[in-house]
This record gives structure tokens, C-alpha cells and sequence, in this order.
């Protein structure tokens, strides 16, 4: 379990999270959904240990983040990091050379599966097929934990539907997933919890189903409730 | 019946819970007899895999049919349609009687005679039949 517990953090004289509190369970699939420059991304670094915090705690499995815990938990930015020059194939063996818990199997995988060639330049690849080759650099890694950060965010509709199958197939399961969206859409049958953000905190936190068949609501009409009030 | 027949195509609503969308899913398959009695059906990963949903979902609805006694899983062995006819027939009533209250509902605030709606019903009914067999011919000659 990923636990976040009241954190606050302050950029430019502007407060960015502003106590923020949940829990990301392994073998659920968690959305983090907000609106632009709700603070998600910042999250999602702060889970990872790449921004300072003002205060509060996160804790992975009960274990405060350090170095070795980056080979259970994989993080998949909003953009590839990867050096533009590098192949494809140079990229994946970066990764095994980086990871104990690189996978080259389910690398392979995964290169089929959005059919990307291992021949080509990480530089010259569109937008979209940068996000998938992305995904696989991210996902190939055998963690208990994955973060994404929009990883629907300007795919074309075909792709989105190819991401949205990877959420479903055993390349997830079992494992803890927090993920990052502005648009609900393509998500809203395949995730079990979202977590609404608004001024910095967690303002909703429920179960998708449960919401369904209590309160007989869509995810859409609780984020109405939130934003739109 | 291929595996992939009839389950592709599934679109979920927002509001339903999507564990009940997909059991009503299979009630409506085995009512138009594209499931079978004692059939072997997806595990519940080639279930989420095929409709996209996330495997928790495809497990809650499997237990919820399994609470139904729609489907029986015994051991190890795959999950299989019952074979309690009483019960498969009694799903087909339950889902036509479902969708005629729903119509009897918002028919029913125009109040219309009932000969003057069943003639309707009938001639609509008989249309949307036409209208789908010749989608299914025009269909076999592309």
C-alpha cells in the first residue's frame, strides 16, 4: 500500500498541495482526477521523491521512499525521458542495464503488442507512439507499484483503445496502479477508486462501483458535484 | 460459438454498476440462445481482456452470477452455464418482463388505448425485424 498522509507543498508563493491525504492499494486500479494544475503530476513526483515536500509523509509498504525502493515502484511521466538519439532497442537495453527488475520478456511483449520497431530512433517518433513506447519502458519493470501521469493525454482514439486493453490484461493485475487523467472517458468501466483533487487535496475518495449502485451516479456526475459548485 | 462473438461489442453506461451491466450481458446472451446450458465460458481475465474492464469487475460479476446460481464453478475447472432449465427459462421472462415495464412505464404517462398501442407495437416490431434482415443480407454480400 502507497500511503500519502497530509502533504503540503508551496511553489512560487503559491500553494500547491494543501494536505493532501489517500491510499493506493496493490491489485486496484486508482485514479487520480482533477483539473489542470490541480497539483496530480506533483503527486505523483512526490511519491517518487523527485520534489520537496514542506511536510508530510509517504510512506511504500510502510517504508519511506530511498533509492531501493525505485525497483518496485515504476513511474511513467507524461513525456519520454529517453535521449532521442538512442534506437528503440538501445532505450530497452538502458533500462535492463538501469533495473534489477527489468523484465526483457514482457518488454517483448509489450513491443509487439503496439507493434513499435525496435530499429527506430527515439527522437523521430510521433507523439503517440513515443506515449506507448513509454508505457513499455514502464511497465516492462516487474513492480508491486505503477504511476502513470496521463497516459491517455494526446493518443488518437485507436491507441487510447489499445492503452485502455493493457489495463485490463495481466500486465496489471495484481499489481497497484495510480494513474493520473483529466478526461474520464476512456477509463471510467476500468478503474476501481477515484480520488477527485481540488485546491490542493483530496476532496472525494470512493469506490466507482459503490457510488454506482448506492447513489446510482457516473463518475462524471460526482466530478460535476465537485467542479461545477 | 466463437469466444469473441456477441462480446466485443458491449457498451456499459455510466450510472449501472458495471458488474450488473456485464451479468445482465450474459442473461441476454443466453436468452437469445448465443449461450448454452453447461457452455464454458471466458475465465474472468479473458472476460475483462474482451470487454475491457478491469479483472476485479469481471470477478465481482462471475461471483455475483455464481450467488444467481447462473453459473456453476466447481474446483479448478472453468466456470459453466448452469444446466437447471427452470432457471435459464425463467431468465428469458425476467428479461422481457424487465423491458415492458420499463416501456408500460413511459407509455403509459400518453395514455393511449391498448388496441390503438398493441397495432403499434406490432408494426414497429415487425419494421425493426425487416430493417435488421436486410442489414444482415447487405451484410453477406460485402
Amino acid at each position: 500500500m502507497i500511503e500519502v498522509v497530509d502533504i503540503h507543498k508551496r511553489y512560487r508563493g503559491r500553494s500547491v498541495l494543501n494536505g493532501a491525504s489517500f491510499t493506493v492499494e496493490k491489485g486496484q486500479i486508482t485514479c487520480l482526477i482533477g483539473i489542470n494544475g490541480a497539483g496530480k503530476s506533483t503527486i505523483l513526483k512526490a511519491i517518487m521523491g523527485l520534489t520537496p515536500l514542506k511536510s508530510g509523509t509517504i510512506r511504500i509498504d510502510g517504508q519511506p521512499m530511498d533509492k531501493n525502493l525505485y525497483e518496485s515502484i515504476a513511474f511513467i511521466p507524461d513525456h519520454l525521458t529517453m535521449p532521442p538519439g538512442m534506437k528503440l532497442s538501445e532505450g530497452l537495453r538502458f533500462m535492463q542495464d538501469f533495473y534489477q527488475s527489468w523484465n526483457a520478456n514482457r518488454a517483448e511483449e509489450l513491443m509487439k503488442f503496439f507493434s513499435l520497431d525496435q530499429t527506430e530512433r527515439i527522437g523521430n517518433l510521433s507523439k503517440g507512439t513515443a506515449a506507448k513506447f513509454n508505457l513499455v519502458l514502464g511497465l516492462a519493470q516487474d513492480t508491486e507499484y505503477v504511476l502513470m501521469d496521463e497516459p491517455f493525454s494526446g493518443i488518437d482514439m485507436f491507441s487510447r483503445g489499445l492503452i485502455a486493453e493493457v489495463f485490463s490484461s495481466h500486465l496489471i493485475e495484481d499489481r497497484g496502479v495510480l494513474l493520473t487523467t483529466h478526461e474520464i472517458g476512456e477509463v471510467e468501466h476500468l478503474i476501481d477508486r477515484a480520488l477527485l483533487m481540488k485546491d490542493g487535496s483530496i476532496c472525494r475518495d470512493f469506490q466507482c462501483e459503490q457510488i454506482r449502485s448506492e447513489e446510482g451516479k457516473s463518475i462524471v456526475d460526482v466530478m460535476r458535484e465537485v467542479y461545477q459548485s | 460459438m466463437k469466444m469473441n462473438e456477441g462480446w466485443t461489442d458491449v457498451t456499459f453506461n455510466g450510472r449501472d454498476p458495471v458488474y450488473l451491466q456485464v451479468v445482465r450481458h450474459f442473461k441476454e446472451q443466453l436468452a437469445t440462445g448465443r449461450l448454452e446450458a453447461g457452455q464454458i465460458i471466458p475465465s474472468r481475465r479473458e472476460l475483462g481482456a474482451m470487454l475491457k474492464i478491469n479483472p476485479n469487475t469481471a470477478q465481482k460479476a462471475y461471483k455475483e452470477m455464481e450467488e444467481q446460481q447462473l453459473i456453476i464453478t466447481e474446483g479448478n475447472s472453468p466456470s459453466r452455464i448452469t444446466l437447471d432449465d427452470d432457471l435459464l427459462r425463467s431468465i428469458r421472462s425476467e428479461l422481457i418482463s424487465d423491458a415492458v415495464d420499463a416501456f408500460v412505464v413511459s407509455v403509459r404517462k400518453i395514455d393511449v388505448p391498448v388496441e390503438e398501442l398493441l397495432d403499434i407495437v406490432k408494426q414497429k416490431y415487425l419494421e425493426s425485424n425487416e430493417t435488421e434482415r436486410q442489414v444482415q443480407e447487405g451484410g453477406d454480400q460485402a
